[in-house]
């Protein structure tokens, strides 16, 4: 119930604050996005599973968020931060896939 | 909350996973569960502002490679407009220079017009020159004394002479002018008039009044005359323009 209100909160502070993106952060945010999608993904499948644990949800949702940014910055800094970026959405996606398998399948048992 | 224990569902447990789900949705709130809706929160916040990041500027979103790319675009399509503009202006130069030498050329042709107007007697003429009077109440001139006096205002540079008779008849004298007495009537280009003649003189003032004195030739026309030199003249009299019913401009192919 509390992380649905602080979704519903986020998105409403989002929308009525007018923030800019301050401009060092421009890069990495998108990438931070989805590596959090991929651990809400990953908590939601858990509480299925029924091996949900709030300690290893913060734990992965900010080491995600952290790894993904910082693998953005040192291909920014190599000069592949494009590709790098690319490599991060794609594993990202591939991981928030099969996460949603495995709700669907308890949804639908199939 | 048997199952909910440190925030941990058992996983032996015999439900399903959306009763899990339910369960945990329905939960009674504990301090974990405020920790991960904080989180989750940073989550909606920065996915909404990215996303009007987005819409705003795509620009700052873009890469240094992508920027590189785009740069390098706009300045081929700069180079471009910029060949373009300096197209049209050379065109532009060229029309205007055509435009100012036509302009030249029509002012030269008017003013050309204007000059062969007045030679032509088609357009009226002022400046100085002189009047002569011929009274000749003995009526001794007749046509052919008339015709050798513009004659002779001809030879002495005359530029335009116009004939005034005592009936007010007005007649400007041109390359065609023709003079006839039938009934002891001065007729010129078919105009009867009488008597005194009055010839206005545009041209050199001292020439043509000498060419009246001493070159008139005809001693009925040097008693009779007085002529008076004048600064500022107007022969407002005018030609009817003739077009040559035969002549044509001979081609210029020298």
């Amino acid at each position: 119930m509390i992380p649905a209100i602080g979704l519903l909160l986020g998105i409403a502070a989002g929308l009525m604050l007018d923030v800019q993106v301050p401009l060092t952060l421009q890069p990495y945010l998108p990438i931070a996005v989805v590596a959090a999608l991929d651990a809400v993904f990953g908590g939601v499948r858990a509480v299925m599973d029924g091996v949900f644990d709030d300690k290893v949800f913060v734990i992965s949702f900010i080491s995600n968020v952290l790894i993904a940014a910082f693998i953005v910055f040192l291909g920014d800094q190599l000069g592949v931060g494009a590709q790098l970026s690319t490599a991060v959405i794609v594993v990202l996606g591939i991981r928030i896939f099969t996460n949603v398998a495995n709700i669907r399948r308890h949804l639908f048992h199939a | 909350m048997p199952d909910h224990a440190h925030g941990k569902f058992v996983p032996s447990s015999p439900r399903s996973g959306p009763r899990r789900l339910w369960k945990a949705f329905t939960a009674r709130p504990d301090g974990g569960q405020v920790v991960v809706a904080g989180l989750i929160a940073a989550l909606g916040f920065g996915a909404v502002v990215q996303v009007r990041a987005d819409e705003s500027d795509q620009l700052a979103q873009a890469r240094r490679s992508e920027l590189v790319q785009i740069l390098s675009d706009l300045n081929q399509r700069n180079s471009r407009l910029e060949d373009e503009v300096a197209e049209l202006q050379a065109a532009r130069r060229e029309l205007q220079s055509g435009a100012q030498t036509e302009e030249a050329a029509l002012e030269q042709t008017a003013t050309r017009a204007r000059q062969l107007a007045i030679l032509a007697g088609t357009a009226p003429a002022s400046g100085p020159g002189v009047v002569v009077t011929i009274a000749d109440p003995s009526e001794r001139v007749q046509a052919r004394h008339v015709m050798g006096i513009v004659q002779e205002l001809r030879v002495a540079g005359a530029e335009a002479i116009q004939l005034e008779g005592g009936n007010d008849n007005v007649v400007r004298i041109g390359v065609d002018s023709y003079f006839l007495d039938p009934d002891g009537v001065l007729t010129v280009d078919g105009v009867p008039i009488t008597r005194p003649y009055v010839l206005t003189v545009v041209g050199d003032p001292s020439a043509l009044n000498a060419s009246v004195l001493f070159l008139g030739g005809s001693e009925e026309i040097q008693d009779e005359s007085l002529v008076e030199e004048h600064e500022d003249l107007l022969v407002d009299a005018v030609r009817e323009p003739e077009r040559p019913e035969y002549a044509r401009p001979a081609p210029d192919d020298n």
